[in-house]
C-alpha cells in the first residue's frame, strides 16, 4: 500500500511529524514467573549432547516477522502512527538455500479517531487504511501513546505471524518442518503440531526458582535442559518446552547463546527432544552476524528477517541525516 | 549475419547503485543470480526502470569489466567461529550463506545518447545480436547502401554468440587504419588471426572501396607457407564460418616469393617440395635495386653526407650509364661486378696515379671505401637475394592482383637483407599507391615480430623511420600495416598508436604489468592472461570498449602441419636446379640437353643465362637460354715452347 493516506491527512491539516522509535527486539516473552512442571526429569537437569544424532529434515520453514513504524503526524498531541507489518516463511530443501514460500504485509494507522479533527478522519477513511486505536486515556498523554502504539503494532506483526503459519501448515509436507521465531502458544493449530517449533530468544518468562534456575540458566554449551511444561498463561495452550545452550556463556552474560524451544505437548517431544536439540545447534553456523543476537539468533530466521527488511518501505527506516532544523536553503 | 528474430531473453540482473558504488554515466554495477551466464567481457542491456520510475524509455549497453562475490560475512574471523576452527565443518552448515554476484559494467552506448546521464536502475539483458550491433555502433556500418562491414569473430557469452565486425573504412583507411595484434608465441593466436582476418576482409571488402591485397612477410618458420593449401577444419569452425557468413576456403591467389640460396638456383624457403616449389617466384634483387635502398644497409654510425653523397653519385651519374673513371677505363656499371671492376680502377687510378692526392670526383677514398664495403658486404651476407651479376626478378610492380596474397618468404635471410627487402617492398608500395599504378587501390601489409623493425627504444634505422611513416600517412595511400608481436610495449610508440584496431591475444603476466594495460581491469587482465587459443579483445574505433571476440581457425594449412604434409625437398645438385627451373618456364625442356649443355660450365654464366631466360620468359626457353649462355670455348692445349739449344754443350768443367 502507498503512503497516499499520509499525505491526504496532512493535506487535511495534520501537523507532519517525523520520529522513528527505538527498534524492536522482537516479541518479548512474558516478564513474569509462571512456574512450570516437570516433565522429562522429576526436575531440571542437564542432558548432554555428546553423540545425539541430529534430527535431518529434508525440509524446513522458517517463519519471522518483522514490524517498522513511524509517527507521521499529530492532531493536537495525539499521535497518528503509520506502521508496517510483514511476515514470510523461507523453505530450505537439500540445496540449504533458502526460498521464499509464503509471506504477508499489512500496513496500518494507529490513533485515536475520535481526537482528530473532521477532515482527518474522513481523509483516513477515504483512504482505506486499516485503523487500530488506541484507549482515550492513552492517547491523551504522548508518554503512553507511543508504548500503546507500540503494542499495537506487535499485535498486527503476532497476528500476521500466526495467520501466516497456519496457512502454511496445511501444506506442510510429511518430512517438512516449520521452526517459528517466537512462541507457539498463541495459536493452537501450532502448539499441536508435530513438526512446529518455536524458538525463543528474549527469557522474560520465569519458569523455575532456586536451584533449577541456576541449573537452567548456567547451562553448559551444547546440553539442553530436561523437557518441561510451562504453566498455563491465561489463553495460551499448552506446550513442552526446554532450554538450549547454543555457545558457552563464560564470560558474557547468563543469556548469551540461551534459546528456550517450544514443541507440542506430547511424549514424542521429549523422545525427539535430544535430536531437536542437536539439529538447532548445528544452526549455529552460518553465524547470524552482523546482527547483535547472532549468539541466540538462527541464521535461517535472520535470513527471513533480512529478506523481510530488503523488501520493506524505505520510508520507514531512520533518516541517516541529522534531525536538525532545515536550514530553508 | 546479424540475427534480427532473435527472442528477447528474460532479463539476468538488476541495476544497483549505492553511495560507494553510484552508477554513473560511464559504468555501472548490477546483480546477478549466483548461478549465471554473466561473465568477464560479457554485454548487457539495460532497460530503465518501469514506468513511473526514472529512466524509463532509456537503454544502456555496457560490456562487463569487473566481477565481486560476496556473502553476508561480517569477518572471516566469524566463518571461522560458525565452524569452530575446523574447515571441513565449515562446508557442513545447514544454511548456505546468501552471497551476491555483482559485476561492474563499462558503457558502450545510451540511446537516446542526450542528455548523457547515469544508468538508470533498471533491468539487466543478456545481449542478443541486434544488442551487439547496437552496443558497438556496428549499426552505422552494417546496413545503408554501401555496407562496410568486416567479419572479426563471434562475441559469445552464456550460449549466445552474435558476429562482430570492424569499419573497413577503420580498418582499412581512410579514416583511420592499421591493425596491430599482441600475444605470446606459441599458441597460434596471432598468424591464425591474421590469416583468417585475411580472408575475411577479401571476401568483404565493399566493392565501391575498390581492389585489394596483401603482401605478407614471411619472419620465421614455414608459418605463411602454405596459405593456397586447405587446412583441417573442425565442425565447430566450419559453424563459426557459417555464422560470420565467411566461407571456409584457403586463400585462392598467392603469389610466394623467395629468394635463392647461395648457390643462387635452391630456394631459400621451405616451400620446395616438388608438389609446391613451382609457385615460388626467386627474389633477386641487382644493384640498382640495392642502391635505391643503400640506406638500408649503412649503420647508424655510416650514415654521413659524405656517404651519402657518394651513393648519390653512383646512383645519378654512374649506374646503368656509360662512364668514364678519369684514369683512361670506360665502365657502364650495371651489376654489382661492374661496380666491383670500377671501385678497383679507382683505386689503382689512385694508386698509380702519383701526386693526385686521395680523393676521386671530390670523393674522399675513405669514403669510397666505406661504401664500397657495404655494398659488398650486402652481397655476401645476403647472397642469393643480391646477384652479383645478372638481372633481378622482384614482385610484379604495376600488375597486383585483387584478393591476392603475396608471400615474401625471408626467414632464413640475413637481418640485414630482411632489412633491405622490407624497406624496398615497402617503400615500392608506397610510390606505386602514391602513383595510383599498383594494380589495386589497398594494400595490406601483414609484419610478424614488429618489435624486432619497430622497437620502443634503440636507434632511428630507415625501417623504423619508414614504419613510423606508414603508420602515421599511410592510411591516405590505402597502405594499411598489420603488425604482429609479443609484446606490445617493446614496440614504437607511435607505430602502435596509431593502429586503429588493436588485437590482444593470450597475454604474458609481466606485459600486462606495463603501463600501457593500465586502463584495464585486474578481472580483463586475468582474463587476457588465460585467454584460450581463438579468443582475442579487439578494440576498434566504433567500440567504446574492449570486446572479447572468437574467432574459427584459418581455412588455411598450418606452417607446422604443411612442413609435415610438405616435407621441404633438400638442396638440389646444380644442374638439376638448373633444369628444374628451366622446366617450370617450359615444360618442353629436356632435362638431358640442360644437363649437357651446361656441363663443364661456368656456375655464373649458368646463373646469368638461367636469370636472363627467367626474366624474358620467352617461347622456347632452352634456345634463350643456350643463346644466353653463349658458345662452349673448347680448352685448346698450350703449345709446347721452343727451347733454344745452346750454343755450345755445357761441359762438365766447373769453371
Amino acid at each position: 500500500m502507498s503512503h497516499s493516506w499520509v499525505d491526504a491527512i496532512l493535506a487535511a491539516g495534520v501537523v507532519p511529524a517525523s520520529y522513528v522509535p527505538e527498534a524492536s527486539v522482537g516479541r518479548t516473552d512474558l516478564e513474569e514467573f509462571t512456574g512450570a512442571d516437570p516433565v522429562e526429569d522429576p526436575e531440571l537437569r542437564v542432558h548432554s549432547l555428546d553423540g545425539v544424532r541430529a534430527l535431518a529434515p529434508a525440509a524446513v520453514g522458517f517463519l519471522d516477522g518483522i514490524e517498522q513504524w513511524r509517527v507521521v503526524g499529530y492532531a493536537g498531541v495525539t499521535p497518528i502512527v503509520r506502521a508496517y507489518v510483514a511476515a514470510a516463511i523461507r523453505l530450505r530443501r537439500t540445496d540449504r538455500r533458502p526460498r521464499t514460500i509464503g509471506e504477508d504485509a499489512d500496513e496500518l494507522a494507529i490513533t485515536r479517531l475520535d481526537r482528530l479533527p473532521d477532515a482527518a478522519r474522513e481523509a483516513l477513511e477515504r483512504a482505506g487504511v486499516r485503523v487500530v486505536e488506541i484507549s482515550a486515556d492513552d492517547a491523551g498523554q504522548p508518554a503512553r501513546a507511543l508504548p500503546a502504539a507500540r503494542i499495537e503494532v506487535q499485535k498486527a506483526r503476532a497476528a500476521l505471524e500466526r495467520r501466516l503459519a497456519e496457512r502454511r501448515l496445511s501444506g506442510l509436507g510429511s518430512d517438512e518442518w516449520l521452526v517459528v521465531d517466537g512462541v507457539l502458544s498463541d495459536s493452537s493449530a501450532l502448539s499441536a503440531h508435530p513438526r512446529v517449533l518455536g524458538v525463543v530468544k528474549s527469557h522474560g518468562a520465569e519458569y523455575f526458582a532456586g536451584p533449577e534456575l541456576e541449573r537452567a540458566l548456567t547451562l553448559p554449551a551444547v546440553r539442553r535442559t530436561s523437557v518441561f511444561r510451562p504453566k498455563s498463561r491465561g489463553a495460551r495452550r499448552d506446550i513442552y518446552s526446554w532450554y538450549l545452550r547454543l555457545w558457552p556463556w563464560e564470560g558474557n552474560d547468563l543469556l548469551y547463546g540461551l534459546l528456550r524451544v517450544e514443541a507440542r505437548a506430547h511424549p514424542e517431544t521429549v523422545a525427539r527432544a535430544s535430536g531437536i536439540s542437536a539439529w538447532l545447534t548445528a544452526e549455529r553456523a552460518p553465524l547470524a552476524t552482523p546482527d547483535r543476537r547472532w549468539d541466540r539468533l538462527l541464521y535461517p530466521i535472520h535470513d527471513v528477517e533480512t529478506y523481510l527488511r530488503a523488501r520493506a518501505p524505505r520510508d520507514l527506516l531512520p533518516a541517516p541525516g541529522s534531525r536538525l532544523p532545515r536550514t530553508g536553503t | 549475419m546479424i540475427d534480427k528474430a532473435s527472442p528477447q531473453p528474460p532479463p539476468v540482473g538488476r541495476v544497483v547503485a549505492t553511495e560507494q558504488k553510484p552508477a554513473t554515466p560511464h559504468q555501472f554495477h548490477f546483480w546477478t543470480a549466483n548461478e549465471t551466464s554473466i561473465g568477464i567481457g560479457a554485454i548487457v542491456r539495460v532497460e530503465g526502470a518501469g514506468s513511473g520510475e526514472q529512466g524509463a524509455g532509456k537503454v544502456v549497453y555496457g560490456v562487463v569489466t569487473d566481477g565481486f562475490a560476496y556473502s553476508d560475512l561480517a569477518t572471516p574471523l566469524h566463518d571461522v567461529v560458525g565452524a569452530e576452527g575446523d574447515p571441513a565443518r565449515a562446508a557442513e552448515s545447514p544454511t548456505v550463506r546468501q552471497e551476491i554476484r555483482l559485476w561492474t559494467a563499462a558503457v558502450l552506448r545510451q540511446q537516446p545518447e542526450e542528455p548523457l546521464q547515469p544508468v538508470p536502475l533498471g533491468r539487466v539483458h543478456v545481449a542478443t545480436d541486434t544488442d551487439v550491433a547496437q552496443a558497438l555502433r556496428m549499426d552505422a556500418y552494417l546496413d545503408g547502401t554501401e555496407p562496410t562491414a568486416i567479419p572479426v569473430g563471434l562475441y559469445t557469452s552464456g550460449g549466445l554468440e552474435a558476429p562482430v565486425y570492424l569499419d573497413a573504412d577503420f580498418l582499412l583507411g581512410p579514416e583511420a587504419a592499421h591493425l596491430n595484434i599482441s600475444g605470446v608465441s606459441g599458441l597460434a593466436t596471432k598468424t591464425s588471426a591474421v590469416e583468417f582476418l585475411l580472408g575475411s576482409i577479401f571476401q568483404h571488402f565493399p566493392p565501391h572501396k575498390g581492389r585489394i591485397a596483401a603482401v605478407c612477410f614471411n619472419v620465421k618458420g614455414p608459418d605463411l607457407c602454405f596459405l593456397d593449401r586447405p587446412g583441417v577444419l573442425e565442425e565447430e569452425d566450419r559453424r563459426r564460418y557459417e555464422r560470420l557468413a565467411v566461407r571456409a576456403q584457403p586463400f585462392e591467389r598467392v603469389r610466394y616469393y623467395a629468394p635463392f640460396k647461395a648457390d643462387g638456383v635452391n630456394l631459400n624457403t621451405l616451400r620446395t617440395h616438388p608438389d609446391l616449389v613451382g609457385d615460388v617466384e626467386p627474389l633477386v634483387w641487382g644493384l640498382r635495386e640495392v642502391l635505391d635502398y643503400a640506406e638500408v644497409l649503412l649503420n647508424r654510425d655510416d650514415i654521413d653526407a659524405k656517404a651519402d653523397a657518394f651513393i648519390d653519385f653512383l646512383s645519378d651519374r654512374v649506374v646503368d650509364k656509360e662512364f668514364d673513371d678519369g684514369f683512361g677505363g670506360a665502365h657502364r656499371v650495371v651489376t654489382f661486378a661492374d661496380l666491383e671492376r670500377l671501385f678497383r680502377s679507382i683505386f689503382d687510378g689512385l694508386e698509380l696515379g702519383g701526386g693526385r692526392g686521395d680523393t676521386w670526383r671530390t670523393h674522399h677514398i675513405a669514403t669510397i671505401r666505406k661504401v664500397r664495403n657495404r655494398l659488398s658486404n650486402i652481397s655476401t651476407r645476403a647472397k642469393g637475394l643480391v646477384t652479383d651479376d645478372g638481372p633481378s626478378n622482384d614482385l610484379p610492380w604495376g600488375r597486383f592482383e585483387d584478393r591476392a596474397v603475396y608471400v615474401v618468404d625471408v626467414a632464413n635471410v640475413d637481418p640485414l637483407g630482411q632489412d633491405l627487402v622490407f624497406a624496398r617492398i615497402v617503400s615500392k608500395l608506397r610510390e606505386h599507391l602514391e602513383r595510383r599504378d599498383l594494380g589495386v587501390e589497398a594494400v595490406v601489409v601483414f609484419v610478424d615480430e614488429l618489435n624486432k623493425y619497430a622497437p620502443a627504444d634503440g636507434p632511428e634505422t630507415y625501417v623504423k623511420k619508414m614504419l613510423l611513416d606508414i603508420s602515421e600517412r599511410g592510411r591516405y595511400l590505402g597502405l594499411v600495416l598489420f603488425g604482429a608481436e609479443q609484446f606490445r610495449s617493446q614496440v614504437h610508440r607511435r607505430v602502435v598508436g596509431n593502429a586503429g584496431t588493436i588485437v590482444f591475444g593470450r597475454m604474458d603476466s609481466d606485459e600486462l604489468a606495463t603501463p600501457g594495460y593500465q586502463v584495464l581491469s585486474p578481472a580483463i587482465k586475468i582474463k587476457l592472461a588465460t585467454l584460450p587459443i581463438g579468443e582475442l579483445m579487439v578494440r576498434h574505433p566504433h567500440f567504446t570498449q574492449p570486446i572479447f571476440v572468437r574467432f574459427p581457425r584459418p581455412a588455411v594449412l598450418r606452417g607446422r602441419d604443411g612442413v609435415e604434409r610438405f616435407p621441404p625437398a633438400a638442396d638440389l645438385p646444380f644442374e638439376d636446379a638448373v633444369v628444374r627451373q628451366l622446366v617450370k618456364l617450359d615444360r618442353r625442356v629436356r632435362p638431358n640437353l640442360v644437363k649437357d649443355l651446361i656441363v663443364d660450365r661456368r656456375e655464373e654464366d649458368v646463373r646469368r643465362a638461367l636469370a636472363h631466360t627467367r626474366q624474358t620468359r620467352p617461347q622456347d626457353a632452352f634456345a634463350h637460354f643456350k643463346k644466353h649462355l653463349g658458345g662452349r670455348v673448347a680448352a685448346a692445349p698450350a703449345t709446347a715452347r721452343e727451347s733454344v739449344p745452346p750454343l755450345n754443350p755445357i761441359s762438365d768443367e766447373p769453371y
